[in-house]
């Protein structure tokens, strides 16, 4: 298959080491050869298939993706193959479809981190021009080398919602320090219901949605040059400041924590368990499906700091790769075609929760046209206000740096601040300590 | 031992030599490969691959997570597997005898081996869930508060046992009913004559009888266990902190999420010498070829 | 064996019995009946027994919603039942040629099959991934039923290794002498008489298949060769699936292998029992 070689041109010669390079080009010679022999539908046949590979398994995603591509066939005859695989596996499947010689053409990823091992191996084609169509909003593009390999659709950002009916009997206002925030939890906590919920797990969960409160109080965690600041005399003492409110926020919080997924606070505030939960659209999105009496009565703030001056939300992305592969310009096709006419479609399958990084559609009637974001305006403002207000802090730990890279990436995998946290609560080590101890596992990986 | 002389003696060979190479050719290539890969620096699977020869092995050995991974594996093979022949053996001789609705029994015993570890897990996920549990809800009950299940290495670790336990032990059930029907009755029956007790008849009959599948049994269950993952990661990930991250636990951590696929095809190779190891001195205490030809 | 036992054996048998039910199944009675609980109950304080129960049976509907539930059982029994096949072919021809004739190395043979259990699966799944596709097998399920035969083979031929071990030459050796030829004797003695170790094998083999996650995750993609525990586990990256679902998906997987065992249980009790009449 003349495809195949000349694909392998393209990737850096050092990559070539594969075993199985020679035997595959020739057992796949003779395989394309022997198949296109036998009239099977090959690369130049008359059907034309693209492979997608889609890590939203929520219904409505996939339905979004079925309908669009029935369309792009019946539109141009080009089939779209879409497979789903949960958000977690879809690095590994990505991997193991390169690695097997039959790599999907369009994939989707939740960490750029992992866009950039794929850009640098060679296995991307950029969508410059696509991404450079639109405006978008700040920190959710990641060019490498001045190309885009990433076309995102979704800001994950994690704020906290609260109950304001339980605010309005206790007499609470929002706050805007850490010390209010423990008092509201603990004034909250009673007869078997909890002030709110932190995952505490050494898992993606807890980075995306317990960590807020750091970003607030100021805490980088990586200078420009990539070196590791978070035990220096400006932050240690900032990440103390966290350790010590976790801690007295633990009384709050139920047990079981450190078992916590994204699925279990979701299940914890719509059964009222918890007063509080981080979250993103979607917490609103499952109110409306399964308890709307409580949608009605849920406020939103975000994460405060330890001294009533700044806020922060926590970021975290899912975005799309085109890949390398013999189909790559009648993917690049489909791409262009998808994000100018099926974008907004897509993101109605989860309108609360997929943020629109790109700025043109908040203006959209038709994004705006869905009863959800119509019927849930001033959550929508609060999640724009986010992109356009000059005061909140936006920060994660895979994106830390001047510049996507992978060693945040690689802090990030090793959940040292899970840690940290587990280690201040559980074992109730002093802070001081808890940190040297997460800075040596940062500084292990960089 | 027979020669190889007739045709029909040609024709099994032929089929067996076909069996074997294939089945060879399908374990041991991916096998080497693996371990060609711990010879390498990678990030990915698909990323440039730089040779470092052993530089991967020093590294990982002199890597505390790697020691501590290996005892909690240990730890791990060594308590399931004993709980899991005591167990098995003492249900497969329940099931042995006679009982109204036996065959019913016999299904429901056998029935944890039959579902698939992700749904094992996410039963007792579901019972032991820290809010809503069954278990848990038990536990409160009974004054010890709301234990925090996963949250305490021990305990933990305890779940991760019982439950590999509950899921396995049917294996060494079936096994030992199996082997134990092969075992002449008249053997018990001479015993009971000559006044043996119910203890002593399965001591000094059916133990001797078994033991060559017992010890085929031990030890596939021993590798298996050592090697368990999918029950580990379903379960706990290898937490809280570790506590329960065994070798199969580490080498995909460090393979999968921590962009280091030379580190992780290390900690699988070594995890595969130490098994070898430890095959080949089992071997020495408990042979599986016993001196030919009896009469 | 002696048909007067005593009260106390009696009751201890029966009690062990019921010890032994209690704890292989309770797990799964829990996850039937959570399965049919409405949704509120599950936020609720548990009861032993459910005090109401969901006759519409809302959390199956919204699980076969969310999969294809019919397409993955025909998967996951289309590849075991191969599995099945393929794995008592090749291993009681390895395991009774290992035994009777003289082979050289064929303890390193067969110990060397034991390697594929050694290696954590998901490191050998992406090579075996890498020979399939050059094999132009990728996203098939034969690479599925290939890679589970690895994970079979093995076992079958260690266990029936066991049982040919212990199985005296003298019958063979009659029946070669009345005429029949090395095959001839294998069919019609040695076959019928390790009856027991084969059925136990071809258990284990469905089983193994039936269970395995890994391989089946990793050598294929299209949602139409998922089987039925990679459908179950791309659920529980989800949102919309909760207890209920997740519950109701279980026993779904449990439930035909439930039912076929029972079916089965006749024949796999005879299988045993024709291994006692040898006594």
């Amino acid at each position: 298959m003349a495809e195949q070689d000349s694909s392998k041109a393209l990737i850096p010669p050092s990559a070539t080491t594969d075993t199985f390079s020679r035997r595959r080009v020739i057992t796949t010679a003779a395989t394309g050869a022997a198949l296109m022999a036998l009239g099977a539908p090959a690369v130049h046949a008359q059907t034309k298939t693209i492979r997608f590979l889609n890590a939203e398994p929520g219904r409505e995603s996939v339905r979004a993706l079925r309908v669009a591509a029935a369309e792009y066939e019946k539109q141009t005859g080009v089939k779209v193959v879409v497979d789903t695989v949960p958000p977690d596996d879809a690095y590994s499947k990505l991997q193991a479809s390169l690695s097997s010689g039959t790599p999907y053409d369009i994939g989707t990823l939740a960490f750029a981190g992992h866009m950039l091992i794929l850009a640098e191996a060679g296995k991307l084609v950029p969508m410059t021009k696509l991404i450079e169509k639109s405006k978008w909003g700040p920190r959710i593009l990641f060019p490498v080398k001045g190309e885009h390999y990433w076309y995102p659709y979704d800001y994950n950002f994690c704020w906290m919602y609260y109950r304001k009916d339980l605010y309005q009997q206790k007499g609470l206002k929002v706050p805007t320090t850490f010390e209010q925030m423990a008092e509201n939890c603990k004034a909250l906590t009673e007869g078997g219901k909890f002030g709110v919920g932190h995952p505490l797990g050494a898992n993606s969960a807890t980075q995306w949605m317990s960590i807020g409160y750091l970003w607030a109080d100021g805490l980088k965690m990586l200078d420009d040059n990539f070196k590791l600041l978070i035990d220096n005399a400006d932050m240690k003492p900032r990440m103390i400041r966290y350790l010590d409110f976790m801690k007295k926020l633990q009384p709050s919080m139920p047990p079981g924590m450190t078992q916590a997924l994204f699925g279990t606070v979701l299940a914890q505030y719509s059964g009222g368990q918890i007063a509080h939960a981080p979250y993103a659209g979607r917490l609103m999105e499952v109110l409306e499906d399964r308890a709307p009496d409580l949608a009605g009565k849920t406020g939103f703030f975000m994460y405060p700091d330890s001294a009533g001056k700044a806020q922060a939300v926590n970021h975290a992305a899912d975005g799309w790769v085109l890949l390398n592969t013999p189909m790559r310009d009648e993917a690049y096709k489909f791409m262009e075609w998808f994000t100018e006419r099926h974008y907004i479609n897509f993101l109605h399958s989860a309108p609360l929760h997929f943020q629109p990084p790109r700025l043109d559609v908040y203006e959209d009637a038709r994004w705006r046209a869905h009863p959800l974001i119509e019927k849930h305006a001033e959550l929508v403002e609060f999640m724009r206000g986010i992109l356009s207000s000059k005061d909140v802090i936006i920060r994660s730990i895979d994106t830390e740096g001047p510049r996507i890279d992978l060693r945040p990436g690689k802090m990030f995998e090793t959940f040292a601040i899970s840690e940290a946290i587990q280690n201040r609560l559980l074992k109730d080590m002093p802070a001081a300590e808890a940190v040297d101890i997460m800075a040596k596992k940062y500084r292990a990986v960089l | 031992m027979k020669r190889i002389r007739t045709f029909s003696d040609r024709a099994l060979l032929l089929a067996f030599v076909a069996g074997v190479s294939t089945t060879l050719l399908l374990i041991l290539v991916p096998v080497l490969d693996a371990v060609r890969l711990s010879l390498y620096q990678a990030e990915s699977f698909i990323s440039a691959q730089t040779w470092v020869g052993l530089a991967n092995y020093t590294r990982i050995l002199s890597d505390p997570t790697f020691w501590h991974a290996f005892g909690i594996g240990l730890l791990f093979a060594i308590t399931t597997i004993a709980a899991q022949v005591v167990l098995g053996v003492l249900f497969a001789l329940l099931l042995d005898q006679p009982f109204p609705g036996r065959p019913v029994v016999r299904g429901i015993t056998v029935l944890p081996y039959l579902l698939p570890t992700v749904v094992v897990t996410v039963i007792f996920q579901w019972l032991l869930d820290g809010g809503l549990g069954l278990f848990t809800v038990w536990a409160e009950h009974i004054g010890l508060g709301r234990p925090a299940w996963f949250e305490n290495p021990t305990s933990a670790m305890l779940i991760l046992i019982v439950v590999s336990v509950w899921t396995w032990t049917p294996f060494v059930t079936v096994c030992f009913l199996a082997a134990m029907q092969t075992v002449p009755k008249s053997l018990y029956e001479a015993a009971r004559v000559d006044g043996a007790s119910a203890w002593m008849r399965f001591w000094h009959i059916t133990i001797p009888m078994l033991a060559p599948m017992l010890t085929v049994t031990v030890l596939l269950r021993s590798i298996w266990m050592f090697n368990k993952f999918d029950v580990v990661w379903l379960l706990t990930k290898g937490g809280p902190l570790s506590a329960t991250e065994h070798l199969p636990v580490l080498a995909y951590r460090r393979a999968f999420s921590q962009f280091d696929v030379g580190g992780g095809a290390t900690v699988a190779t070594l995890s595969f010498l130490v098994l070898t190891v430890l095959i080949a001195v089992y071997f020495h205490y408990f042979p599986l070829e016993e001196k030919e030809e009896k009469s | 064996m002696s048909l007067r036992r005593s009260l106390t054996a009696r009751v201890t048998l029966l009690g062990g019995v019921a010890l032994m039910c209690l704890w292989s199944f309770f797990p799964i009675y829990w996850m039937i009946v959570s399965s049919l609980r409405p949704e509120r109950d599950l936020f609720a304080p548990p009861t032993l027994i459910p005090t109401s129960f969901d006759t519409g049976f809302k959390a199956y509907w919204t699980l076969l919603e969310l999969t294809d539930y019919p397409l993955q059982f025909l998967n996951s029994v289309m590849v075991a039942g191969a599995v099945v096949v393929i794995t008592l072919l090749v291993s009681v021809v390895i395991a009774y040629v290992v035994t009777r004739y003289r082979i050289p190395g064929k303890t390193i043979i067969v110990g060397s099959m034991l390697y594929a259990y050694m290696f954590p699966p998901m490191l050998l799944a992406i090579p075996l991934l890498s020979i399939f596709a050059g094999l132009g097998l990728a996203d098939s399920l034969w690479s599925v039923i290939a890679a589970h035969c690895t994970l079979t083979i093995p076992l079958g031929v260690w266990l029936l290794w066991g049982f040919f071990k212990v199985m005296p030459l003298d019958l063979e050796e009659a029946a070669m002498v009345d005429g029949c030829t090395r095959a001839g004797a294998f069919f019609r003695v040695v076959l019928p008489l390790s009856l027991p170790g084969i059925v136990t094998v071809a258990i284990f083999a469905f089983l193994l298949s039936w269970t395995d996650y890994i391989f089946a995750f990793v050598l294929v993609s299209s949602d139409s060769q998922k089987t039925l525990p990679v459908g179950l586990a791309s659920i529980l990256g989800t949102f919309d699936a909760r207890w209920g679902e997740l519950m109701a998906g279980a026993t779904l997987i449990a439930l035909p292998l439930l039912v076929l065992f029972t079916f089965l249980s006749r024949y796999f009790i005879q299988g045993l029992a024709a291994g006692a009449m040898k006594g």
